[in-house]
């Protein structure tokens, strides 16, 4: 519950000057409320066109007040804010693209939630994660151990499908180091099986950290901005100890965003670059696939189609070698359509998931342009390669009976790929 | 939040249909979810790892990782899913009473 502190306003104007508030009020200034950035959110278009899901509004309602009145604001007006930057926006940076002036919105956005994550104003189980990454360096409080003991164990039961497969940890001079999201160990440790069996056949010389292995970054969305950083330098830490060339994200869109392009602002980084570049899977598989380390035994026949995630394809560069990448696995990939940077939010994102079952129905809702850009291209399998994506994508399948099964790449992959002879295991019983 | 009639029994549950109370499982409710997780007959080995996953919450307050459930019952990854189908984050927790898990799931 909301302790009734009094606001500080101090705090609050520290955010505004630390994010040039002159740029800022020349955004406010400028924006001519148009309006054409209200039919290019599906917050707005699935809310019945109610003007309160107009972008602008949306930032004229939170940072906008909270710069003119400079952070003189009262908890009660606060919490209404939240409500806005959180729960009517995932700061997918679609209206950007609408906008005549080219005003980023969601970075508006994201300014007014680190602004109230100042005062504590955040969903609660959004902003008790950033403890979670203070105490363990992740967000599902897992000991390093027992990350690196979950690794052991899935190179052990991969073992069935790839002879000596292995997960090495903290492998020096490594040419990728891979990185994962918290909920890989936890939960779904297939999924690191999946992405090591991959990295295996494609012959890669590759590791993973024993520390600073979390790739995802969900304070970039509470607005904890200290902790991001503290995220974003324990992975550049530890790609400069293995001496590793490049650190490559799992299939996560928001982790990619937070350690290319967000975590060298947030640590400084002299050159405005991460110290050790950052790729994606998107891009390592279809390096793989374009040279031929990993062969097919067949592509995939049936319909599919592809779920552009923002953080990959608008918000980052990768959108063009999903494509590709479809192209070269699938036989009948049908694009959503708008796609590309210009595909829809489906809802999952700016941390709508781990903002948990409170901001359920919201998210079922606003999650219906995106169901329906699904549903119109009559594929029944979606290829998703993030991770927020699929738990959204997946509830939106119950919620819209999509009747749909959704896949990752290192999943399609591993279904449809040539092992070498060499790696097969010998023949026996299973 | 919604609330749930079974067998005479009453649950409170959240938008994702966990307990909203740990407090209130019973064999019941055990009984209630399992078709919605593609369940059709309930076993020991269903039990038993719905008994650990609620010693461990019991004691840690938290879901454990896959790895240390697999440790304790012997089940392989392969195994546990054939258990339950939606997973042991979501389902098999569901179904042992555990509020939904945190973060990215």
């Amino acid at each position: 519950m909301s302790e009734q502190k009094p606001v500080n306003a101090a705090d609050i104007r520290a955010v505004l000057e630390r994010n040039d508030s002159a740029r800022l009020r020349a955004w406010l200034k400028t924006c001519a409320s148009c309006g054409l950035c209200s039919e290019s959110c599906f917050f707005y278009l699935a809310n019945d066109n109610n003007p309160e899901f107009m972008p602008q509004y949306k930032v004229r309602k939170t940072l906008g007040e909270l710069i003119k009145r400079q952070g003189e604001v009262s908890r009660e007006e606060l919490e209404g804010m939240k409500e806005i930057a959180w729960a009517r926006c995932t700061m997918c940076r679609r209206c950007s693209q609408y906008c005549p002036f080219g005003i980023d919105m969601g970075l508006m956005i994201n300014i007014a939630r680190q602004c109230m994550r100042t005062q504590n104003v955040c969903p609660e189980r959004l902003m008790n994660i950033d403890q979670s990454y203070v105490e363990f360096g992740n967000q599902m409080q897992i000991p390093d151990e027992e990350f690196v003991e979950t690794c052991e164990w899935m190179a052990e039961e991969g073992q069935a499908t790839i002879k000596d497969l292995e997960i090495p940890i903290d492998k020096q001079d490594a040419r990728i180091m891979f990185i994962v999201n918290s909920r890989e160990p936890k939960y779904y440790p297939q999924d690191i099986q999946e992405a090591a069996i991959v990295m295996h056949v494609a012959g890669d010389n590759w590791t993973m950290p024993s520390h600073g292995w979390e790739a995802t970054n969900l304070s970039m969305f509470s607005g904890n901005i200290g902790v991001a950083g503290m995220v974003a330098q324990s992975v550049y830490d530890a790609a400069l100890k293995l001496n590793a060339q490049k650190i490559c994200v799992t299939e996560c869109g928001h982790a990619y965003r937070a350690a290319k392009y967000e975590g060298p602002y947030w640590t400084k980084q002299p050159n405005g670059q991460a110290p050790v570049e950052v790729t994606h899977a998107v891009a390592l598989f279809h390096e793989y696939m374009k040279e031929g380390k990993i062969k097919l035994k067949h592509k995939f026949k049936d319909a599919i189609t592809l779920q552009h995630p923002c953080n990959l394809s608008r918000s980052g560069d990768l959108g063009e070698k999903a494509d590709e990448l479809m192209e070269m696995l699938c036989e009948n990939f049908i694009p959503m359509e708008p796609h590309r940077e210009w595909s829809h939010c489906c809802c999952g994102g700016g941390g709508f998931i781990p903002m948990g079952p409170d901001y359920k129905r919201t998210r079922m809702v606003a999650g219906k342009v995106k169901a329906e850009q699904i549903k119109k291209t009559g594929a029944k399998y979606v290829l998703v390669p993030c991770h927020n994506c699929t738990d959204q994508i997946n509830d939106l399948n119950k919620e819209y009976d999509l009747g749909i099964k959704i896949v990752s790449f290192k999943q399609l992959i591993c279904e449809l790929m040539e092992v070498p002879p060499h790696m097969q295991p010998e023949e026996e019983d299973e | 939040m919604a609330t749930v009639e079974f067998k005479g029994k009453t649950f409170e549950v959240d938008e994702d249909g966990f307990l909203q109370r740990f407090e209130d499982w019973n064999p019941d409710w055990v009984e209630y979810v399992k078709e919605s997780e593609g369940i059709k007959d309930l076993n020991d080995e269903h039990n038993k790892v719905i008994e650990f996953l609620q010693d461990y919450y019991k004691k840690n307050g938290i879901a454990p990782m896959v790895r240390i459930l697999s440790k304790v019952t012997g089940y392989k990854l392969k195994h546990i899913y054939e258990l339950f189908p939606s997973g042991p984050g979501k389902g098999a927790c569901k179904m042992a009473g555990l509020p939904k898990p945190t973060g990215c799931v």
